[in-house]
């Protein structure tokens, strides 16, 4: 290989990495949400569209920066999925109805609704948070000056790809060491024998829909001042999010991770060696290949081979 | 059933009422457009902009004495209901000339019912190569058509720049097909050699795998189609990597308008574009009629305002000289016009396969020091081009 092939090569896994961290923290709110509730959440997208909207009406009147605006965007966010699974979501799981996973309509048309509110309030404009470093990057003939190659480090995209990390960490803490944490894992591994040891299961349903949307709500915020903004936003992440779902293992947070980071280098190798046009093709070929090849997910294959069976 | 036999003879009555009544000294225009739907944006633009040439013609006392009276249709972008409408307005008010809509699709039904009709037809914003194509007597285009579109770009770019090869990125749909195409072919004419011709997703977040590969062929010149987010994202992207391509050039739409610098920022400056009108030409009423239309509201109009704007002067123009206000009588007025607009000269002319159709010159813009400026043809220039432009390295 020359070295602009390998800068090129070099460039484009970079990117997918950094791509896919964020996709994870999409991700994994959505695989939070249908480990514990064995749903799946179609506003998902949506409620990141929200999250958006927090960062950016913070960022234009008290022109506080979107990364900051994560302690606002985050509790808000988590109020509002306490109030959707409470008043809305958790009457309908009681009922009986003639479509099986009525829920999941529901949350398509919740989905509807926030996106419509958005357009009311803010039209259907463009917005965007134009902060000072948003074309700042490292270069790394910068530090090393005989540098064969040039590689580009972009500092919104790192600083977003950190705060992913960090929050991923965090909630990692969150679910294995904590007591309420322990309780959401119960719950999820099994409802009935949760209930049976004393855990409150409809409170941890309710704290985890707060938290799924808690999380997509700050991948908002990490993604404002790399991206942009209008209230149809929310269904390309929605189905990011699903894809990276059924890669990592429905209901995996870790396998979230992996099926994130997994799908952000996949499509950057497609965009750079099969045509920009193809990304998408290559992100429906990943689903497939997955829902064929690894059905359990991605953590699938590891475990296995750990225990041996 | 008394009640509705009285309220449909009022109904009647009022009706004869002021066509007899009003008829004397109005002269009425109903003009179809787009109202509601995605390029409801562009119709309430045209909209405004009709309103305000009527509104300054009837303050100077109409067109031989005689106020127009201005009203509007909503289309929806919809060939279909467009037709509707037109044939209407034709058969059952009689209205002597169709002026109006915007989509290309749109346009091409109304041109096909005027034609039938034996109605002229005024086409202000609709670029598509083939309306005026396709030999028809009573069609007339004012704006320029897709193909000329980039002229003055490509000239600029082959006197000026002078590069060997070209990569082109566009958008995945059919205005950056044809946008890619169209200068695919003229790049070719010039003698530039186009490397990479790379279509993309609208609306993506990562542009760096496509773009270290453009990078990797280290092209002269960069030209991309794209709508104003893609645009703004492929610049910051591209001072991200720092691809120092000797010019970057945007086929007008998202390129132009003043959106683009202010998401783009210092990413945007000495991107060049095509345009077919800015607020700065020295056309007599440009300046006068974007200012106003700024004042009024908020914002400076695009090509598709000043089009609207100068079409109501071109009908009173043409009204003034027709013989009779027959359709025939004025769409012989029309064909025989040469008047000078704030969009700028109007003359329809059979030439290279179009008939009736306006040729005017087309602008390239500049982002110099964070405002779009004209730079060529260098007589409309209100600014000397900056070339060659600094590395990204040096711009700090």
């Amino acid at each position: 290989m020359t070295a602009p092939q390998v800068e090129v090569l070099l460039q484009t896994i970079l990117s997918g990495l950094l791509l896919g961290g964020l996709y994870a923290l999409i991700g994994i709110g959505m695989t939070l949400i249908m480990g514990v509730m064995k749903i799946i959440n179609l506003a998902h997208g949506e409620l990141m569209m929200v999250g958006m909207y927090i960062a950016y009406v913070l960022f234009s009147t008290f022109h506080i920066d979107p990364y900051l605006s994560i302690l606002v965007a985050a509790p808000a966010l988590f109020l509002l999925g306490v109030f959707l699974q409470k008043f809305l979501i958790n009457p309908v799981m009681k009922v009986d109805a003639i479509i099986p996973e009525n829920q999941v309509i529901l949350t398509v048309g919740i989905g509807m609704v926030l996106a419509n509110i958005a357009t009311i309030i803010f039209s259907s404009d463009y917005k965007t948070t134009p902060v000072d470093y948003a074309t700042k990057a490292w270069y790394l003939s910068d530090i090393w000056k005989t540098s064969p190659i040039e590689i580009s480090l972009s500092l919104p995209w790192t600083v977003s790809f950190c705060c992913a990390l960090a929050i991923t960490g965090g909630l990692w803490f969150f679910l294995g060491k904590t007591d309420m944490g322990k309780s959401i894992r119960a719950t999820a591994q099994d409802k009935d024998a949760a209930l049976l040891m004393g855990v409150n299961v409809e409170k941890m349903r309710v704290v985890t829909f707060g938290l799924g949307s808690a999380l997509v709500g700050s991948a908002g915020c990490l993604f404002i001042p790399i991206y942009y903004l209008y209230p149809d936003l929310g269904g390309q992440f929605t189905l990011t999010a699903f894809v990276i779902t059924i890669l990592g293992g429905l209901g995996s947070t870790v396998g979230a991770i992996v099926g994130g980071l997994i799908l952000g280098v996949f499509e950057s190798l497609t965009s750079t060696y099969a045509g920009m046009g193809w990304a998408p093709v290559g992100r429906f070929v990943i689903f497939l290949a997955a829902l064929i090849f690894v059905p359990q997910g991605i953590m699938s294959l590891f475990t296995r081979k750990r225990f041996g069976k | 059933m008394k009640r509705i036999v009285v309220v449909l003879l009022t109904l009647l009555l009022s009706g004869l009422f002021s066509s007899t009544l009003f008829a004397a000294d109005t002269f009425d225009l109903v003009i179809p457009l787009p109202l509601t739907g995605k390029t409801a944006k562009f119709g309430e633009m045209m909209k405004r902009s009709y309103e305000m040439a009527a509104e300054e013609i009837n303050a100077k006392g109409g067109v031989k004495k005689k106020k127009i009276a201005l009203s509007f249709e909503d289309s929806g972008a919809k060939p279909e209901t467009a037709r509707a409408i037109v044939e209407k307005l034709i058969d059952t008010k009689k209205q002597p000339i169709i002026v109006g809509e915007y989509t290309s699709a749109c346009a091409k039904a109304v041109a096909a019912v005027a034609e039938e009709r034996k109605t002229p037809y005024l086409v202000v914003a609709s670029a598509d190569d083939d309306i005026t194509q396709k030999k028809y007597k009573y069609v007339f285009r004012q704006n320029p058509v897709n193909a000329h579109y980039s002229d003055s770009l490509i000239d600029f770019i082959a006197k000026v720049v002078k590069p060997k090869t070209m990569v082109i990125l566009y958008e995945s749909s059919a205005f950056g097909t044809s946008g890619a195409e169209a200068m695919a072919k003229d790049a070719e004419k010039a003698g530039i050699k186009v490397l990479l011709k790379e279509k993309y997703e609208a609306g993506s977040v990562d542009f760096k795998p496509l773009l270290s590969k453009v990078k990797a062929t280290q092209a002269d010149v960069i030209y991309m189609v794209s709508y104003v987010m893609d645009a703004s994202l492929l610049m910051k992207q591209i001072k991200e990597l720092r691809i120092d391509a000797k010019l970057f050039a945007g086929g007008a739409a998202g390129f132009a308008i003043p959106e683009f610098i202010d998401n783009a920022k210092e990413a945007a400056e000495y991107v060049i574009t095509a345009t077919l009108w800015t607020p700065q030409l020295k056309y007599p009423g440009a300046k006068e009629y974007a200012d106003k239309y700024k004042a009024k509201y908020k914002d400076f109009p695009s090509y598709h305002g000043a089009s609207a704007y100068s079409a109501i002067y071109v009908v009173k123009d043409a009204l003034e000289r027709a013989k009779s206000w027959t359709p025939d009588g004025i769409r012989d007025a029309l064909k025989a016009t040469n008047t000078m607009t704030a969009f700028g000269p109007v003359r329809f002319e059979d030439k290279e396969g179009y008939q009736n159709q306006n040729f005017t010159d087309t602008f390239v813009l500049q982002v110099i020091k964070g405002e779009h400026e004209t730079i060529w043809p260098e007589k409309y220039a209100n600014k000397k081009y900056i070339f060659p432009i600094p590395t990204w390295r040096e711009r700090r």
